[in-house]
């Protein structure tokens, strides 16, 4: 059983620039929506917590469908908050540390448990990988003597090795209402632990034909 | 003051079925009942007009006959327990009546505000007191605490929902109706969910 006892899912975002017409974690990749993906994952997890906005009545449903116990946290305001907001309101109330994490990833399972067992004893802990994405945030990296790895900077326009993967482990009281980026966010906490995970977030009809693949070779292995 | 008041609908969120269809069902006025509910849901007659047109329907069946049938219908016991064990700040705010209620009211152990009613010598319904105003209820907490939860499943919870600081839509019986989820912070779909939550808050 992972250390960490609560997940928030952020699933609320308009998904506009795949132009699929439906949220992000609703879109199929090799055979299943990307929220079945992500539960199936945090089977473990005791509490998780989906942040809905846009199309909620699908997500909820489909929530509910695959894991009853989940709580549905709603973001009215989901098109004019930023991801960090879909946090914020996700962990509200919170006390213990909690994964955040974007509801348009898939991730590889065993670098996801990897990440989840190090979020249980190293907190904050956040996740990079290997820049591919069209519309990456770059992580500036350090390794220490250990060979772990640790983000100094983020940054649109400088190209690293490493991108931002859009989850971590935060410690309650760590993000902002009404913030900005969730990156800009952590920014501020700077230098943090950091581990690579392997997984693919797509924003565009590219991503998601390189996203497909990552998926049929994950279900491979499964 | 006290810090938090959690504040629960009764039908369809701590008992596991509504109360009135079952009551109906057992006293042979489903259809009846069931034509009015439909009329009340569709905001075809007011909530107020449909009750007392309920009550007076089951007017000639004893109190205590209903009472027993309430008795019998199943409590979930997640969120039974979750009253049971702080009486104190948690409430049942429900517009059915006293008279038929108050064995459920005996078993959690908690305030509840509800419609009240008059028992004739005979043992059957007398006239309606008070139809309970939701709203009415969280005001009146609102002045012995800093924070109301308010849990419901209905079109007649909006009004206590309007007036509460943190609002959850519970779909553990029936889906809870759009129109509260739309004012809602949380959705819920079961009893251990709602108790996990609540305990964080």
């Amino acid at each position: 059983m992972p250390l960490v006892k609560n997940a928030v899912i952020a699933a609320a975002g308009l998904g506009s620039r795949l132009g699929h017409g439906k949220p992000k974690c609703l879109v199929e990749v090799a055979g299943k929506p990307i929220l079945e993906w992500q539960l199936r994952l945090l089977d473990d997890v005791e509490d998780i917590r989906i942040v809905v906005g846009y199309m909620e009545q699908d997500v909820v449903r489909l929530a509910l469908s695959l894991r009853p116990d989940v709580v549905i946290v709603r973001n009215p305001a989901f098109r004019s908050t930023t991801t960090q907001q879909s946090y914020w309101l996700g962990g509200r109330y919170l006390k213990d540390p909690c994964v955040y994490m974007d509801g348009d990833i898939i991730f590889d399972p065993a670098s996801f448990h990897a990440f989840l067992d190090r979020a249980g004893k190293v907190c904050p802990l956040i996740a990079i990988a290997a820049s591919k994405t069209e519309q990456a945030v770059f992580a500036e990296t350090i390794q220490d003597g250990n060979g772990d790895f640790k983000v100094s900077a983020f940054s649109r326009s400088n190209k690293t090795p490493w991108e931002w993967a859009n989850i971590a482990c935060l410690p309650a009281g760590m993000l902002q209402e009404n913030g900005g980026d969730v990156f800009s966010r952590l920014a501020g906490f700077t230098p943090l632990n950091a581990q690579c995970v392997e997984c693919f977030e797509f924003d565009t009809d590219a991503d998601l034909v390189q996203a497909e693949k990552f998926g049929q070779k994950i279900r491979s292995q499964s | 003051m006290k810090d938090t008041a959690y504040c629960f609908d009764l039908d369809g969120t701590v008992t596991r079925d509504e109360l009135l269809p079952v009551i109906a069902s057992e006293v042979g006025l489903a259809e009846e009942i069931g034509f009015l509910t439909r009329l009340t849901i569709q905001g075809q007659i007011p909530f107020e007009m449909s009750f007392r047109l309920r009550c007076r329907l089951l007017s000639e069946i004893p109190v205590a006959t209903v009472a027993k049938i309430v008795d019998q219908v199943p409590l979930d016991e997640e969120i039974a327990g979750f009253i049971r064990n702080d009486p104190e700040r948690c409430f049942i705010i429900t517009g059915n009546l006293d008279v038929w209620i108050e064995k459920i009211a005996a078993k959690l152990g908690c305030g509840v505000f509800s419609s009240t009613a008059e028992r004739r010598a005979d043992g059957r319904l007398g006239p309606l007191k008070n139809i309970l105003r939701k709203s009415h209820a969280i005001r009146e907490l609102r002045s012995k605490f800093d924070r109301l939860v308010c849990i419901g499943e209905g079109f007649n919870d909006m009004p206590m929902f309007e007036e509460a600081d943190v609002r959850i839509a519970y779909g553990g019986v029936h889906p809870p109706a759009q129109a509260l989820v739309e004012i809602s912070d949380y959705i819920i779909g079961n009893g251990s969910a709602l108790c996990r939550l609540l305990k964080t808050l």
